[in-house]
């Protein structure tokens, strides 16, 4: 670490996801049924999917800490087992990651699926996939078929633009529109990497104590390259 | 009046569980009338209202009464203008929120009315002979349940319904336990997924309870057992199940049992048991024809008061042929999204619609696969599009596939130059700028990149 470098506190502003700033650009339509489900007496089924990057699991947080002051609430991440799945009548229960459940896991899922109207349990479930290509038990998979579906759609430049400026601005950093447009031009697309490279700038211009600037932007931009060797080949 | 409800709300929180109490007594609210001898609970819904008066209200008339010197009468009413909690709503979709909430709330209210049934029989009140459709592929295992439900334990003993996920045969046990109620209410009647039959024994087993158990099952009039394939390997149940399903058919009460397979071919099972399936008579119901799907689509939007066009229901039918349930997924999603757009239902409706649930325009798509697909198009060979060769006729292919790949795939300008050969990202851009350029020039390739897109994404 040369003698010039700043050291730095590191706080990061805290920006708990919620339905409010997500920036919602064509899913319109699933916000506002995503809001109607934090509702005690909802007892909808909803799956949403998309790919990686598309903010699944933001969504799946807000609503969970949206529905928490309203009614019971279970979010099940990170390959929940079987025994994690029970009865939550009149609650709301979120299952991220769909594609990863183990077979009992699936089972219990199924089980639940099938009491949910008749016990008022709303469900809200996430997969990268849409259910007609997921890799599951038919008789769930069907099930999940049966539910109402929406894919998240990811942003259109003009909108990830709007996104990450406004991410620049909640950190302090100033970005000019050039700056931004060569980051859209020259960055991977999905919203997390970009926002990653903004974040690692706004490091680096406080380290330096310097303003926002295109080679300092490329320098960050250098640490995101993936080589293309390295990308998932095609089975 | 206030204080009698807050010492309330202090006990059922000692006594209820934390979830429990949040959902269901906290979500009350509480008004007294002038008189001082009556006191209202307003409940959030009608859903509430009918879970709290079944479990709860004895034990708040009891504590009324400890509480309050005279006579109290306790009135649970439904909030007549529930103040619409939406968090910062915006101005766009705040009425739709409302709209939603309306729907939803009002939607799950026939089963919750048979909430009490609904714990004893476990059925299912919304699926009736009625709202089946028939076709060539069920009628044969339709007219069966029927001739059952008109006399059962006495014409066919058991019957066994087989046929592939997503077919109705759910829907056609649960006709048939209804239309048994219909017609004899006395009798009793469960139905129960072979999943939780299995828990059931575990339970018993665990508590030392079989004799509760044995009697319970024993005593009824219609065993509707779902998804038989999910004994496999568990022995236990098996031997439990044989024993009942003897007991039960001696006694000439009736039996159904749906699975997903022909008998013999049941993985795991004993052969007792299949043998046993063997007895009564085995129906198929096999997989829709286009026509009965179509069928299907009108009867269900029907039932929702909606007009569904034949070229929608056609569309949603062409695209989803191997199951019932994700017809019904197709159809709610197309309704959901007209309601939000307040649009009329038309094809270009559907079809915008059903990309949710077909995913048309989101596979994995790589830049290794945009090179071959544009490769084979133009005919050359895939090594061309690393190659340094310049000449148009390679050129242009090389161009038109590093504009997909900007099109198509989240990579960087420089990943793509990488992933051809090492080119800069200038390069890129240019090939991008091209191609914009042409396709408003020059027709065939306009209509090059648009099948080229097609097939990609396809």
């Amino acid at each position: 670490m040369s003698p010039s470098t700043q050291l730095l506190l590191d706080l990061q502003p805290a920006q708990p996801p919620t339905l409010d700033n997500f920036i919602a650009g064509t899913n319109q339509e699933l916000l506002s049924r995503l809001r109607a489900l934090a509702e005690p007496g909802c007892f909808d089924a909803l799956y949403l999917w998309g790919p990686e990057g598309s903010g699944k699991t933001h969504l799946l947080s807000a609503v969970a800490s949206l529905t928490l002051r309203k009614r019971p609430v279970m979010f099940l991440d990170r390959r929940p087992a079987s025994a994690d799945f029970f009865d939550l009548p009149g609650g709301l229960l979120i299952v991220d990651d769909i594609d990863s459940l183990d077979e009992a896991a699936q089972i219990a899922l199924f089980r639940l699926y099938n009491t949910a109207r008749m016990i008022g349990l709303g469900l809200l479930l996430a997969g990268n996939r849409p259910p007609l290509q997921l890799d599951l038990r038919e008789d769930l998979r069907t099930r999940i078929g049966q539910t109402l579906i929406y894919e998240v759609k990811t942003l259109n430049d003009d909108e990830k633009a709007a996104a990450l400026q406004r991410h620049a601005l909640e950190r302090g950093l100033k970005m000019d529109d050039g700056l931004l447009r060569y980051l859209l031009a020259h960055g991977r697309r999905d919203l997390p990497s970009l926002m990653a490279v903004l974040d690692h700038l706004d490091r680096t211009t406080l380290e330096r104590q310097r303003p926002a600037t295109l080679p300092l932007l490329k320098e960050a931009l250098q640490l995101q390259r993936i080589p293309p060797e390295h990308e998932p080949r095609p089975v | 009046m206030s204080q009698f409800w807050t010492d309330c709300l202090a006990r059922f929180e000692t006594e209820l569980p934390a979830q429990q109490f949040n959902a269901w007594i906290k979500t009350l609210r509480v008004e007294a009338d002038e008189s001082g001898q009556r006191l209202r609970l307003i409940a959030p819904n009608g859903f509430i209202l009918r879970w709290v008066r079944d479990r709860y209200l004895g034990r708040i008339e009891e504590l009324a009464r400890q509480f309050f010197p005279g006579p109290m009468n306790i009135d649970l009413v439904i909030d007549a203008n529930p103040v619409a909690i939406t968090d910062t709503p915006e101005p766009t979709s705040s009425i739709v929120v409302a709209s939603v909430d309306k729907r939803s709330s009002s939607n799950p209210a026939p089963s919750a009315d048979n909430y009490p049934d609904y714990e004893k029989t476990r059925l299912n009140a919304e699926f009736t002979f009625d709202n089946l459709v028939t076709g060539r592929s069920n009628d044969l295992a339709r007219a069966a349940a029927q001739q059952v439900a008109a006399n059962p334990g006495i014409s066919y003993n058991p019957l066994f319904i087989y046929g592939g996920v997503g077919l109705g045969k759910t829907h056609l046990v649960h006709a048939l336990g209804n239309e048994v109620l219909r017609h004899a209410p006395e009798k009793v009647i469960r139905y129960i997924h072979a999943e939780d039959y299995y828990s059931d024994v575990v339970r018993a087993f665990q508590q030392k309870s079989f004799d509760i158990f044995k009697r319970a099952y024993r005593s009824l009039d219609v065993l509707l057992v779902d998804d038989i394939q999910f004994f496999n390997g568990k022995a236990r149940t098996q031997e439990e199940f044989f024993y009942v399903f003897n007991a039960l058919v001696e006694a000439k009460k009736q039996i159904v049992i749906t699975c997903d397979t022909y008998p013999k071919d049941i993985q795991g099972l004993e052969e007792r048991l299949i043998s046993r399936f063997d007895w009564g008579l085995t129906v198929q119901i096999e997989p829709p024809e286009l026509e009965m799907r179509v069928a299907i689509l009108k009867k269900k939007a029907e039932s929702e008061a909606i007009a569904l066009g034949d070229d929608v229901a056609f569309l949603i039918a062409k695209n989803l042929r191997s199951n019932v349930r994700e017809l019904e997924g197709a159809l709610k999603k197309v309704l959901a999204f007209s309601r939000f757009h307040g649009k009329e239902i038309g094809l270009e409706l559907a079809k915008e619609a059903l990309k949710d649930i077909i995913g048309a325009h989101n596979r994995q798509i790589t830049l290794d696969l945009i090179q071959k697909t544009v490769a084979d198009y133009y005919k050359i060979k895939v090594a061309d599009m690393f190659s340094q060769k310049r000449t148009r006729a390679i050129a242009r292919p090389r161009q038109v596939a590093m504009w997909l790949a900007r099109d198509l795939t989240p990579h960087s300008l420089p990943e793509i130059g990488d992933a051809f050969g090492g080119r800069d990202h200038t390069t890129v851009m240019h090939a991008c700028r091209t191609i914009n350029d042409l396709r408003v020039k020059e027709h065939q390739l306009n209509h090059d990149v648009l099948v080229l897109s097609q097939t990609i994404k396809a």
